[in-house]
């Protein structure tokens, strides 16, 4: 079976089992859990002060009607920031790299704030497809281009995180490659090659971070207009 | 980047009164225009008859 750079993608089953499922729940078993003592232990504490000083940071713009998102948030992020730095070990398999699983978290929430905005503030929400102090010419075809970056902002959302995450994968794979086949012909080549490759995996832990801080963000500012 | 217009400085008259792209109302006017225009075209391009050809005598 002739191999290609693209089977590390494939969703992995095993014996007919698919092993998805496990990559989805074994992050939740890395997190401690706050105890039922007064005082938690450091790690605890630790993980706790972030996770309380993220929060306030993310939801800081938001109405109070939308702290009730904080919970949902919060815990999308955690989620993603595991799964994409859990990826980046090798022979892991990154469910992030699936569009289907980044599609399917993307679009609910979207579709919620956008009901929500629809719902609650329907003439806020709506004076949103039109930007203040529009000129009288313009005023149709921006309503029409507004709309259309409105209804593709669950794409843009779940194909930026498919697209930043695999296009990482392929680069280190790649790179580490073409390190190993030089190593026996170009020495000193190899070990330039390997020196990229280490950058290369110090910006893939910074994307890993920054792509799923980003998911999350463009999502709490997508309820911010409309809640 | 400034907050919502109230458009108590915008004094409008007439149809700009309800059609405006400053004020709130005027804005959500100016998108269900849109749309209902557009509604509109569709509309009359999929109910509009089709021309049948003329028949003619073999």
């Amino acid at each position: 079976m002739m191999l290609n750079y693209f089977d590390q993608f494939a969703s992995p089953i095993f014996l007919g089992v698919p092993l998805i499922a496990l990559a989805l729940t074994l992050p939740w078993l890395l997190f401690p859990t706050p105890s039922t003592r007064w005082l938690s232990n450091r790690l605890t504490s630790t993980q706790g002060m972030f996770i309380s000083t993220f929060t306030q940071q993310l939801l800081l713009p938001v109405n109070k009607g939308g702290h009730k998102w904080a919970l949902i948030l919060i815990s999308l992020m955690i989620f993603l920031v595991s799964l994409n730095m859990l990826g980046l070990m090798p022979y892991t398999f990154t469910p992030t790299t699936q569009l289907s699983m980044n599609l399917g978290l993307a679009t609910p929430l979207w579709l919620a704030t956008v009901i929500m905005g629809l719902h609650n503030q329907p003439t806020h929400a709506l004076s949103h497809l039109l930007p203040e102090g529009t000129p009288t010419f313009l005023i149709p075809i921006l309503i029409i281009i507004e709309t259309i970056s409105l209804i593709i902002r669950p794409l843009a959302l779940g194909v930026r995180l498919t697209a930043n995450l695999t296009a990482g994968h392929l680069l280190i794979q790649l790179i580490a490659t073409a390190a190993l086949v030089l190593l026996p012909l170009m020495p000193t080549v190899a070990f330039f090659t390997m020196i990229l490759l280490f950058f290369l995996t110090l910006l893939e832990i910074a994307v890993a971070m920054i792509q799923a801080y980003v998911f999350v963000l463009l999502l709490s500012l997508y309820l911010q207009e409309n809640i | 980047m400034a907050g919502h217009d109230g458009g108590s400085q915008h004094q409008f008259t007439g149809i700009a009164k309800y059609f405006n792209s400053y004020t709130l109302t005027g804005r959500r006017n100016c998108v269900l225009a849109t749309y209902a225009s557009l509604v509109a075209i569709a509309l009359f391009f999929k109910l509009k008859p089709k021309k049948k050809p003329a028949v003619t005598e073999k």
